[in-house]
């Protein structure tokens, strides 16, 4: 036993004469969430930040989870999750309840001022930064076909219904999804709130009522057609001349309707005899900071290098993301991008999606499905107080 | 003797029958997926049928464009995983029905009422609890954690193994002991012998398992993405953002694994085929 | 025909013996519940004194036993060791020196924390020279739940291994006593492939079964008494115990879940009732046309079902929900044939009969496999005499065929009946429970009461009214089959086959 513990210390003596010696640099441990898509362009930004950083030695592994499964992954076992993260913005309140984000302190007057507005109050919850935004293009607009409709016919979803039914053409929007649906609502008004952690909204008073009794009109036009993006893709040019989606089906839109391929915001609705401009959700995708990792400040500076203007303008080069920083949208580049653009121009009427709670979604899809099953047992009203009743829970 | 003989041809005739139209059935939705996985167009959803035009580019992309999703590499790790996990299972299930079939003991009613309600807690509750233990035991993302995931509990498993063991004859095991055999001899030399059916039942029910399941592997891997298994990483394809470009390469995915499954369970069947007629001699 | 003679009940056919058996066992149920409350009064009683009497059993023990039996109160293994068994000796020796410094160095620690499950949150200290809050993690109520189970488990398993210490020394020292020879421990090991089979065999299940199944299983309970929500989320919250709440919110507070639960619950036996004895019948059938003598091609036969198990589910069942979509495949080839589109998943009467009808069509080869492995058990000479009486194809299933399977096949079927009432996959990837409606409280016209947890927990991370409804699902279809196993014949006379 005495042997034993003369062995330690001889050895403990050892190494610190040695480290003395040697004087290595500090070794950094970090690991970093993506989604596959990105994990060729993220190692690439990592190696950039290898190069540009010598004050330690950064050693950092990549790990597949994709913004989508980010909180889920990471609430499992936070002490086993990434140090830096990758996350759709719908996440962050979550994160936050379950302590799991690293305020954002370090240059935070410098990542405000770089960023959209829009992109920053998304990051913030309770007045405190939280997170870094990389993207503003989790949102939804109209792609449509050129050779069907002219770019004045796009501005209102009457003239659209009007001018498809008479070519036998179809208009495109899944109404059973409560991501889409709130554009009736959010555009008559409407609002989501939280107070004392639950949901509140207004969605059934009289100008809800309206937005729903337009959602009624739409779905029972014999022009609607309702499906998941995968219809949308494979009919766009075909059967379908537009349709509501997001920048993730650009590609797939663009290849499908060739030199027809148009972009643009979405329209204006019948809101009681008004023509109202539909809403949306705006969406960003952030970069977050791992509360308990072991080296917080390398752990956000790599999250600041990640989400710098030249990197979100790699973003957009190697993956058509939309940047959140000013400068990095402002570029020509990226005004030229039809999806983009046709975003920029909806994200004026768009809505931020931070305060509404995991209860919304389920009975927003309820009334959709109902609609498009034309299901009028009940009143347009009576279903909208149900709703809003489950909402509320 | 004319007439019965008619009756009998006039029978088998419509088993022809129904045997073909469900046969058919059956098959097209398996057919569909063949089908689209030759498809040239992407998409995970086409306004006509027929595919408008063909290719072998869904199959040779899985192995050669292997960056993004590495087929090889899962479909090895979960030939792994199922081989291990069948071999395990299947020695836990016998031997678990087979005590609680034909050796006597106190506390085997207690003991099979307990299995029997053990099963009926919904699954997927307990995963996180899986998880902290398999990482208390330091096997967190590894696919030994897989193994005994899949393999662990399945002692639970024993109610249709036991029910047929169950059917065979008590006579056989006094006879063994009295030509000098213990418990466990009689176990592995009179009664497995019998049991082929059984045994190939539940070899085959346990090597599908890794085959299938992708809710608990992305718990058990989460980012650890050279572990994954084929179901996880065939069920990512299937993302908002990749189903447009991988759905035809999801399909061809699938049937890839569908052919060495199908192969095993052919062979399988001629072993199971040869224990059924080998029936007779059971009595 | 409320009660029969003996005599009238023999000569009834064996499917009418079994809904005899089946009405008998409805009627008699309040008496058999009543005999059997009374009964476990009676058994807990009985406990109770055996109980207290072995535990009087070694005070008894310690007081009549020689110095070495009393060692081993304190060193465990010493009866033994100090016998000559050296090897069983340093087996004990050794399960106690690593349970001690288990307890010692985490065990206790757990334990300790296990009232409150925790009481340190997460603080921050701003750190001004680096800009940065330094957080001080606190404590993780939910990992301290976890451990104080294992640890418990631990603790009682411990328990049992050190009384079994004890009783193996006095009956060293009763044996030694009478002059006789110690048994080795290579006599013990013997004894486990023979006279001990069932330990050796249900050892290594059964660690499986309470390390996957056990422990988790009890963890999910309590979490049912805690206050783990959204709210309440470890790492960065504590959450704690919070008695009944739960329960009550379910039953009492909240008309709209409570009417979800109901309409669920409902629709789930019904669900659980067609999914099972659709598959059950059909495939058996699909098994003897098979079978048939005179059939041929049979292994073609086999095959071509085989094949739709081998294509995995969640591949298949994906496919044909793209298949049934309202712009699906079907509906695109419907149209060829001038009939408008059937909403084959999005309404709820058309989609509960398409979950069914699909759920047949993933079934039916399982079904196929497993009977027909069962038939070919069935004794030759009762078909013989069969077709001697003259019975045709029908009476011969139905008085011999079905009578038998479902004799040999009540666990089975038990056990499909539960799993139907569980299974996930076949609603969660063909539906996702939908079409979704307004009268269900975030539920849809198709979900099972699984499939609804499901959707709680992941969007609301309501874990706690997760596990309570969890419960009730569970006491209800352990109950069910609990008492289906036990009234129906392979229970009670199991050993008639043998």
């Amino acid at each position: 036993m005495k042997r034993l513990t003369i062995l330690v210390i001889i050895l403990a003596m050892l190494s610190t004469i040695l480290a003395s010696c040697a004087k290595p640099k500090e070794t950094v441990d970090l690991k970093v969430w993506g989604s596959q898509e990105d994990q060729a362009m993220l190692q690439k930004m990592i190696d950039e930040f290898k190069t540009a950083n010598t004050d330690a030695i950064y050693n950092i592994t990549l790990g597949v989870v994709g913004e989508g499964d980010a909180k889920a992954r990471f609430l499992e076992d936070p002490a086993a999750a990434a140090d830096v993260f990758q996350f759709a913005n719908d996440q962050i309140l979550d994160l936050v309840a379950a302590g799991a984000l690293y305020e954002v302190t370090r240059n935070k007057n410098a990542i405000v001022s770089a960023n959209m507005s829009s992109a920053i109050e998304a990051a913030t919850v309770n007045d405190k930064l939280y997170a870094y935004p990389s993207t503003a293009d989790n949102g939804y607009f109209l792609y449509y076909d050129k050779s069907v409709f002219s770019e004045e016919d796009v501005k209102s979803l009457d003239k659209m219904l009007e001018v498809a039914a008479a070519k036998n053409k179809k208009v495109f929007m899944d109404v059973s999804n409560g991501w889409y649906i709130a554009s009736f609502f959010l555009g008559a008004g409407g609002t989501l709130t939280i107070k004392d952690g639950k949901q509140v909204t207004d969605f059934n008073n009289e100008k809800g009522v309206m937005a729903g009794e337009a959602i009624k009109a739409f779905t029972a036009h014999a022009a609607f057609l309702t499906g998941d993006d995968a219809v949308l893709t494979g009919g766009s040019g075909d059967t379908i001349a537009a349709g509501v989606s997001g920048t993730w089906n650009a590609e797939a839109i663009s290849a499908k309707l060739g030199s027809n391929y148009a972009a643009t915001k979405l329209p204006t609705f019948n809101l009681g005899g008004t023509q109202t401009q539909m809403s949306s959700f705006a969406g960003f995708k952030l970069v977050g900071v791992n509360s308990q990792t072991k080296s917080p400040v390398a752990a956000m500076t790599l999250a600041e290098w990640l989400t710098n203007e030249k990197n979100q303008i790699t973003r957009f080069e190697t993956r058509q993301m939309g940047p959140a920083n000013i400068k990095a949208a402002e570029s020509d580049a990226v005004k030229a991008n039809i999806a983009l653009a046709a975003l920029a121009m909806q994200n004026q009427y768009a809505v931020s999606q931070k305060e509404v709670l995991g209860s919304y979604w389920g009975p927003a899809e309820a009334f959709g499905t109902e609609m498009e099953a034309k299901n009028y047992t009940k009143t347009v009203k009576e279903m909208l107080d149900e709703m809003v009743s489950q909402i509320q829970q | 003797m004319k007439s019965s003989r008619a009756r009998s041809i006039a029978a088998n005739s419509a088993i022809y029958v129904i045997l073909s139209v469900m046969g058919i059935l059956w098959l097209i939705p398996i057919a569909w997926l063949v089908l689209i996985s030759f498809r040239a167009e992407p998409g995970a959803w086409t306004p006509y049928i027929l595919p408008q035009s063909y290719t072998l580019d869904n199959y040779t992309r899985l192995f050669t464009d292997t960056q993004l999703f590495n087929y090889p590499r899962w479909f090895m790790n979960t030939l792994i995983v199922a081989i291990f996990t069948c071999l395990i299972s299947t020695v836990m299930v016998l031997m678990t029905s087979y005590t609680l079939s034909r050796l006597r003991f106190k506390s085997r009613k207690g003991l099979l009422n307990l299995g029997l309600i053990l099963g009926m807690f919904p699954g997927f509750m307990s995963m996180i609890a899986i998880y902290y233990i398999l990482k208390a035991m330091g096997l967190s993302q590894s696919l030994l954690a897989l193994i005994m995931v899949y393999s662990g509990a399945s002692g639970l498993g024993y109610f249709i193994a036991k029910g047929f063991f169950d059917t065979i004859p008590k006579a056989l095991d006094e006879a063994a002991i009295v030509d000098g055999a213990n418990q466990n001899t009689i176990f592995w030399q009179i009664i497995l012998p019998l049991s082929k059916p059984i045994v190939i039942y539940t070899v085959l029910t346990s090597f599908m398992a890794p085959w299938v399941d992708f809710i608990f592997v992305s718990v058990i891997m989460k980012d650890n993405y050279n572990n994954y298994t084929i179901a996880l990483g065939l069920y990512q394809m299937l993302t908002r953002e990749n189903i447009y470009r991988y759905f035809t390469q999801f399909c061809a995915g699938a049937v890839l694994i569908a052919i060495p499954i199908t192969i095993l369970f052919v062979i399988m069947q001629k072993y199971y085929v040869s224990g059924v007629t080998g029936g007779a001699v059971k009595g | 025909m409320i009660e029969l003679e003996y005599i009238d009940y023999v000569t009834l056919s064996p499917l009418r013996r079994l809904f005899y058996r089946l009405f008998q066992g409805i009627r008699h149920l309040p008496r058999r519940t009543a005999d059997l409350a009374q009964r476990t009064g009676g058994r807990i009683r009985k406990r109770t004194v055996a109980f207290g009497r072995a535990a009087k059993s070694y005070g008894i023990i310690f007081r009549q036993g020689d110095v070495k039996t009393r060692l081993s109160y304190l060193v465990m293994g010493a009866g033994s060791f100090l016998r000559g068994q050296v090897a069983k000796g340093l087996i004990f020796l050794f399960l106690q020196a690593a349970f001690v410094v288990y307890m010692v160095t985490f065990g206790v620690g757990q334990l300790a924390l296990l009232p409150t499950l925790g009481i340190a949150t997460k603080k921050e200290i701003w750190n001004e020279k680096l800009q940065i809050y330094e957080y001080v993690q606190g404590d993780n109520s939910m990992l301290i739940l976890l451990f104080s189970v294992v640890t418990i488990f631990i603790v009682f398993a411990f328990l049992g291994v050190y009384l079994a210490n004890i009783r193996l020394a006095y009956r060293n020292q009763q044996a030694a006593g009478r002059g006789e020879h110690l048994p080795g421990i290579v006599r013990d090991i013997r004894n486990l492939f023979d006279k001990n089979l069932h330990v050796t065999f249900l050892s290594l299940p059964s660690l499986g079964i309470v390390m996957f199944t056990i422990l988790p299983l009890i963890f999910m309970i309590l979490i049912a008494f805690t206050n783990y929500d959204k709210s309440h989320q470890p790492p960065g919250n504590l959450f704690t115990w919070v008695g009944l709440e739960n329960f009550r919110n379910i039953f009492w507070s909240n008309p709209t879940q409570s009417r979800t639960f109901v309409g669920i619950f409902q629709w789930t036996l019904v669900w659980a009732f067609f999914a099972t004895f659709s598959n059950y019948i059909l495939g058996m059938i699909l098994a003897l046309m098979i079978n048939k003598k005179g059939i041929r091609f049979k292994k073609f036969w086999r095959t071509v079902f085989i094949v739709t198990i081998a294509v995995p589910q969640f591949v298949s069942l994906l496919l044909m929900s793209r298949m049934l979509a309202d712009q699906g495949a079907m509906n695109v080839f419907l149209g060829y044939l001038g009939i408008g589109p059937v909403p084959f998943l999005t309404t709820a009467l058309f989609a509960r009969i398409t979950v069914i009808v699909i759920n047949i069509w993933v079934g039916i080869p399982y079904t196929m496999l497993i009977t027909s492995g069962i038939l070919m058990n069935i004794p030759a000479d009762l078909y013989e005499s069969a077709r001697i009486d003259g019975a045709g194809v029908v009476k011969t299933f139905t008085h011999i065929t079905l009578p038998y399977m479902i004799f040999v096949t009540t666990p089975y079927l038990i056990t499909q009946f539960v799993g139907n009432i569980n299974n996930f996959n076949v609603i969660y990837l063909l539906t996702g429970g939908g079409p979704l409606s307004l009268d269900y409280y975030q539920g849809g016209k198709t979900d099972l009461l699984v499939t609804w947890l499901y959707k709680l927990t992941v969007n609301n991370q309501d874990y706690n009214l997760a596990s309570a409804i969890g419960i009730i699902i569970f006491l209800i279809t352990a109950s069910l089959s609990l008492l289906v196993y036990n009234l129906s014949g392979s229970s009670r006379k199991e050993e008639s086959f043998q």
